[in-house]
């Protein structure tokens, strides 16, 4: 029983991180821009939730609130910072530099307003518990499982189905011709990030929903998914999000074997092995 | 005329320098706590307690007229930034002396202590190490072995002999997991299973699912943040033993959560007046809860100590301080507190929350 319940647990953690690495994903694989400050989006969303959540919105109408926050502070990102930096041709380095600072000053405000101290949504229902097939999960925890998987289904969609999708693809491939081809690189970056940022505001309310919200604890959630995403192979939705359930699948089950201070370790060393036999990845960029 | 106001200036100038040196001046002391991150719940407890009391003494017109001032650094807990922070306090402010709290910063700084003859006073840390870290390191908190000592005896008495160990995977936390390791079994009782946590972590369900199919009777917890999390996950997984830890546990809203009915921890006795607890809520518009009692016990003892080196006529340094709480060696501040060696002598409780509150199961003695 308890190899079943630490299987579901670790599902519902990838659940979770497979968002965030899918998310960095559709950016990485299209601006070629390492978005740290990504972390610092996640970890918005769960206190503007909060924040509407204290105040009496209601709980679906709190994590739309937030979604909408993050889309437009992920598209001011964009637009006012690595677009600036871009038009002075900054190198990666200093965009690199400029996405920690951003993280940092989030990071920092959030603290500010909100005290760095562990913070618990006051839901009632977020607690609750249910048991499928002897597994005990909260509900909090089934959300996330279901978010996760109507995440990775609604990218697969937006992808390979829409028109948007496709002309992110197109740039992502190719930024010079879709420049000439009028396919208008700049704005498409604004919206890819806009809907990266809106995207992982589901993980970063879910999650605090669950373990409670810290102003630090994106970074952790964001190296792992960006492990994830490289392992996935750069560029694929589904190397992403699977690589990211595999992870917390290993680091939950490894559990049985090894002392928790290992599973860390051993699971990054596994794909640290991993990545020498197959560097590019294990799917292969569509 | 000119040459006689120049006179008078001059020896006005020189009257005030001569009469400086027996005016009254401000006393810097440093305290170095966790002010953001995770251990910020405690630090800024421990801030406020400090504070308070350097207020208090202050309104009264400071010490033998000496006005005190503390200059608060941020560690965030971690024993790195907690280095960089003495060194700032003592070698640019010159304070002789110094508040700190967790277990890993202070035993960073305790060789830094010695070397410099600076005196440090930990009221929130229990690490066993803390005990001979330093000459210049008190502590008005027993150690974490004393708690656990006291915690071991209890359960095995009350039938529970069937332990498993949460334990944070830094000093603190692996001090607290060998003294348990060592007074359990000592006092009949056996180690199922060990499983160790991060600092700062929430998310506690794979350790608990795990400590939890050894079946013990009791889960030990030695953790220093999270223990909200730590409630909750263990009501929703539904498990049906004891759990037990230190002082740590009065973390107010994990008291007040229902989550937490049935825990129990060793807990020193200290309470506030109503008087002194209604001026501090009055002034934070928070409750005087565990950690801002002990640091304002601590700054209280600092205060007695610093009243007789000043009496003495001697100049405040980090050792005449430590001199001066080995001669008064017994203090009456929040608790009655007693130096025989650089850990004070208190008394124990054990506690049980229950219905929002920690109630006094029974009282113990600690050393």
């Amino acid at each position: 029983m308890i190899l079943l319940q630490l299987l579901i647990n670790g599902i519902v953690t990838g659940c979770a991180l497979g968002v965030v690495a899918i998310s960095f994903s559709l950016i990485y694989s299209t601006t070629r821009i390492f978005h740290v400050a990504h972390a610092g989006v996640y970890t918005l969303a769960g206190y503007i939730a909060w924040s509407l959540s204290t105040r009496g919105v209601p709980s679906v109408l709190s994590l739309l609130g937030a979604v909408g926050v993050c889309a437009v502070v992920g598209a001011l990102i964009q637009h006012q910072l690595y677009h600036r930096l871009e038009r002075r041709r900054a190198s990666h380095l200093v965009v690199l530099i400029a996405s920690l600072g951003t993280l940092a000053v989030m990071q920092n405000l959030i603290a500010g307003i909100y005290t760095p101290n562990i913070l618990q949504f006051h839901i009632s229902w977020s607690q609750g518990t249910m048991r499928l097939g002897g597994v005990l999960l909260s509900y909090a925890q089934i959300l996330t499982v279901l978010m996760g998987i109507a995440a990775y289904a609604g990218m697969m969609y937006f992808a390979h189905r829409t028109m948007l999708g496709k002309r992110i693809r197109a740039v992502a491939s190719n930024p010079f011709l879709a420049e000439i081809t009028r396919l208008e690189p700049k704005t498409v970056y604004v919206i890819v990030i806009a809907i990266a940022s809106a995207i992982v505001a589901l993980p970063g309310v879910l999650v605090p929903l669950d373990l409670g919200l810290q102003p630090y604890g994106g970074i952790g959630a964001l190296l792992t998914a960006t492990i994830a995403m490289i392992a996935g192979g750069v560029g694929s939705i589904s190397g992403a999000f699977f690589l990211s359930v595999a992870i917390a699948v290993v680091q939950n089950l490894s559990l049985l074997v090894i002392p928790g201070e290992w599973s860390i370790g051993v699971t990054f060393f596994i794909f640290v092995i991993f990545m020498l036999f197959r560097p590019t990845g294990l799917f292969t960029a569509r | 005329m000119l040459r006689t106001i120049r006179v008078g200036l001059a020896a006005l100038a020189v009257s005030l320098a001569a009469s400086g040196g027996a005016m009254a001046e401000t006393i810097r002391f440093g305290a170095i706590l966790p002010l953001t991150g995770p251990g910020a719940v405690v630090g800024t407890q421990e801030q406020r307690g400090i504070q308070f009391a350097i207020d208090e003494a202050n309104a009264k017109g400071g010490i033998l007229g000496n006005k005190i001032e503390v200059l608060f650094e941020d560690n965030q807990a971690k024993p790195d930034q907690s280095v960089l922070s003495f060194n700032k306090l003592v070698d640019l402010q010159h304070v002789p002396m110094i508040f700190t709290g967790y277990s890993g910063p202070t035993l960073a700084m305790a060789p830094l202590a010695t070397r410099k003859k600076v005196l440090m006073v930990n009221a929130g840390a229990q690490s066993d190490k803390l005990a001979t870290a330093s000459p210049y390191l008190f502590n008005t908190l027993p150690t974490t072995g004393d708690e656990v000592s006291v915690m071991a005896k209890y359960l095995v008495a009350e039938g529970k002999k069937n332990a498993a160990v949460l334990f944070e995977n830094d000093a603190a936390g692996i001090g607290g997991r060998d003294d348990f390791r060592d007074s359990f079994v000592k006092a009949g009782g056996k180690i199922l299973a060990e499983e160790p946590s991060q600092f700062g972590q929430t998310d506690y369900r794979p350790a608990l699912l795990k400590l939890a199919a050894a079946k013990p009777d009791v889960m030990y917890v030695v953790i220093t943040a999270g223990m909200l999390p730590l409630a909750q996950q263990a009501k929703q997984l539904g498990l049906n033993f004891t759990v037990a830890g230190t002082s740590f546990f009065s973390d107010p809203d994990t008291i007040a959560d229902p989550a937490s009915s049935g825990f129990i921890h060793t807990q020193v006795q200290i309470s506030a007046p109503p008087a002194l607890a209604a001026a501090f809520k009055q002034k934070y518009n928070a409750d005087m809860e565990f950690f801002a009692k002990q640091y304002y016990n601590a700054a209280t003892i600092i205060l007695t100590a610093l009243e007789k080196v000043l009496k003495d006529k001697k100049p405040v340094s980090g050792e005449n301080l430590r001199q001066a709480i080995f001669d008064v060696r017994k203090f009456q501040g929040l608790i009655p507190m007693e130096f025989k060696t650089n850990t004070a002598s208190v008394a124990l409780d054990i506690n049980v929350m229950r219905d929002g509150k920690d109630n006094v199961l029974k009282e113990m003695k600690s050393q």
